[in-house]
């Protein structure tokens, strides 16, 4: 009997930090376990205590790269604990943040993390030498992205305008004029996007997770919808009842649905529930994505069928939003508790808070794409690598490295990705 | 042309916000990377730290928050001729190293790992551990400033950190006073440097970027006592990014 154990430590372009570790004995897989190995933040128990509209700018601290999405998870949770109903305005204002960041984390993706991997170069400066216009373009495109957030939300990460009932500082309409106009003149390079990673040949690889994401009929989802995984549909409240959360071996968080099967969040599981919706153009570079559901590889091309998307949603609905100025909604407290999900760049983000009658924090729950995951991205592994076996050993972790990252993980957004049985 | 100076920007536990900040300089970034050797900088590059090279600067991201963090901050300040600390946990510990005034009872439910790279330590800055020979505050650091600095060591001349409060910027953008709306802005006892980029958004300051040398912090809490702000809410406020470097609160407080 040989037994071969492999430890992959150090990944590169990924955000955070992660160990994998491998057993194989006798070429069969026997082990796989992907954990992160930053040090606790205990960003949720930090929150208990403080006051309801405090949440999103210290929970925004988790994460530079989804900065955003935290921002809106926790105010909408807030929002839906307390009653509190944001105007039309604002609710754009939020969409076009979130836009805005899915369209500088998808550009920076895949042209800096992923692409590398397909075209075999160390890193995008040596795509740069070879393309230098295909990666300006993409520095272009996060920036227009970066411009988003940092005109509508005031700062590119960690936006401050954002808050529980309404909109801090207004955006002027030249600002949002602007962008709309500059979306439009980069539009090509999201088509050109879409079509490279088309033209990609990736592994083949039939993983056996759940697609799981919000699903909306009238838009491609952002911030609003209920929760379809498989052939199943649930209310956004209804989380507790549907997903599970276990620990096991060093304790890392794992969530699955009910009846154990593992599922994926993230841009291939948004396509797979919400196709229709996709803008025209969009769709109609969908479909080798659509005829790849099950092959995690596919949430690359999926991620550049979605930035075309949310350049075509970004510059409708800057076309429409006009601003004015407006007072803040009128929020009483109770006890209360509330939810929200909403889909970041990486898949589904969750926000939940208990909050006392004087408006505070009495418990706070975060659950990030990356923590829902990794029982996925485990399971992708063991079915991958025995197409992997004969190869040698840089091309195994060459091969693993690509798999991981194009799940896009985020290991720093460690709220939930740490935590242990302290029994 | 002299030879290039060896870059790393490297991590250690934080959210890569601050390494982010350096990309986020888009019209530069490119040139950045032609006018310095980057040598490691893991959300770029394949470059891994297996065999850590020898650096001119590294600017580090990230907090003391595990004894990992401590081995590699302690293998990079050895190699490192200028280690710059990159962003509020490098500089203080940040919002996580509010555990130190935080209930334990509060964090009971979040039990962590207790495996040994990862066990569980009390979060604290860069400087608590080795010499930092500059620091860039700031949660998220200011972007611009992180260009200034790499141009300053590539040019060879001294940075001078901004130390006037976050008002004076502030009032230079013609901003309304928000403690005149009863907002409990740190501003004027805050280290500005950053545009006053909260205020200008409509948020008051929360101080992330330390006091200033000068902050009076008695009259300033009395100042927000007569708002009717309470003492433990003023105390959490300027807790909240900086705690660990505001010695002046140890004995104010009591």
């Amino acid at each position: 009997m040989t037994t071969t154990s492999l430890t992959l430590e150090e990944m590169t372009k990924v955000e955070g930090h992660a160990i994998l570790t491998l057993k194989i004995t006798d070429g069969k897989v026997e082990d796989v376990h992907l954990r992160g190995i930053e040090g606790s933040r205990y960003f949720e128990g930090l929150l208990v205590h403080r006051a309801y509209n405090e949440a999103s700018w210290i929970s925004a601290r988790i994460c530079g790269i989804c900065s955003c999405g935290h921002t809106i998870a926790a105010i909408k949770a807030m929002e839906n604990a307390l009653g509190v109903q944001a105007s039309q305005q604002t609710e754009d204002l939020r969409v076009l943040l979130t836009l805005g960041e899915r369209i500088r984390s998808h550009a920076a993706h895949l042209y800096f993390l992923a692409l590398p991997d397909y075209l075999g170069a160390p890193n995008a400066v040596a795509i740069a030498a070879d393309k230098p216009d295909a990666v300006k373009m993409a520095v272009a495109m996060m920036k227009v992205g970066n411009d988003m957030v940092r005109r509508i939300g005031g700062r590119d990460m960690i936006p401050e305008s954002a808050t529980v009932g309404g909109w801090l500082h207004f955006p002027s309409q030249e600002d949002l004029d602007s962008l709309r106009a500059r979306l439009q003149e980069l539009r090509p390079g999201a088509v050109a996007t879409a079509n490279l990673f088309n033209s990609l040949d990736l592994p083949q690889l039939k993983n056996t997770s759940e697609n799981f994401s919000l699903h909306n009929e009238k838009e491609y989802p952002v911030h609003e919808g209920t929760l379809k995984s498989g052939n199943r549909e649930f209310p956004q409240t209804d989380f507790g009842k549907v997903v599970e959360e276990y620990h096991e071996r060093d304790q890392t968080a794992n969530f699955v649905v009910r009846e154990g099967h593992t599922y994926m969040v993230g841009s291939l599981p948004r396509m797979a529930n919400n196709f229709n919706q996709l803008s025209p153009e969009a769709k109609s570079l969908g479909g080798k994505v659509m005829a790849n559901l099950d092959n995690p590889f596919y949430n690359n091309p999926a991620q550049a069928v979605e930035l075309l998307d949310a350049f075509d949603q970004s510059i409708a609905m800057l076309g429409r939003v006009k601003v004015r100025p407006e007072p803040m909604a009128d929020i009483k407290f109770k006890k209360c508790w509330g939810i929200a999900a909403i889909e970041v760049p990486r898949g589904t983000l969750w926000h939940e808070y208990e909050l006392d009658d004087s408006g505070h924090i009495s418990r706070a729950n975060i659950i990030t794409p990356t923590a829902q995951n990794l029982r996925s991205m485990e399971e992708a592994i063991k079915l991958y690598l025995p197409q992997l076996m004969s190869k040698s050993r840089q091309e195994v972790v060459d091969g693993l490295e690509t798999l991981i990252r194009c799940y896009d993980p985020c290991l720093s957004c460690a709220a939930h990705f740490l935590r242990v049985e302290g029994l | 042309m002299s030879e290039k100076l060896k870059v790393g920007v490297l991590d250690i536990t934080g959210c890569n916000g601050c390494v982010l900040s350096v990309a986020f300089n888009e019209d530069e970034v490119l040139d950045i990377f032609n006018l310095v050797d980057v040598q490691a900088y893991r959300f770029v590059s394949d470059q891994a730290t297996e065999e850590m090279p020898e650096f001119d600067v590294v600017l580090m991201e990230g907090m003391v928050a595990s004894p990992r963090d401590l081995e590699l901050l302690k293998k990079v300040r050895e190699r490192t001729k200028v280690l710059v600390a990159l962003g509020c946990c490098a500089h203080s510990g940040n919002i996580p190293a509010y555990r130190k005034w935080a209930d334990p009872k509060d964090l009971a439910y979040l039990h962590h790992d207790k495996t040994d790279d990862i066990a569980d330590v009390d979060p604290t800055p860069q400087d608590f551990h080795v010499k930092v020979d500059a620091t860039i505050p700031g949660c998220p650091p200011n972007r611009r400033e992180i260009l200034e600095v790499v141009k300053s060591l590539v040019i060879g001349k001294g940075y001078r950190p901004y130390t006037m409060p976050v008002c004076v910027e502030c009032r230079r953008n013609n901003n309304q006073c928000l403690l005149e709306s009863n907002k409990p802005c740190l501003g004027s006892i805050t280290t500005g440097g950053c545009f006053a980029i909260c205020v200008n958004a409509g948020l008051e300051c929360w101080g992330c970027r330390g006091q200033t040398a000068d902050a009076n912090l008695d009259a300033f809490m009395k100042m927000l006592e007569g708002k009717g702000f309470k003492r433990d809410f003023i105390i959490e406020r300027m807790r909240t990014f900086v705690g660990l470097k505001i010695p002046a609160l140890e004995t104010t407080a009591g």
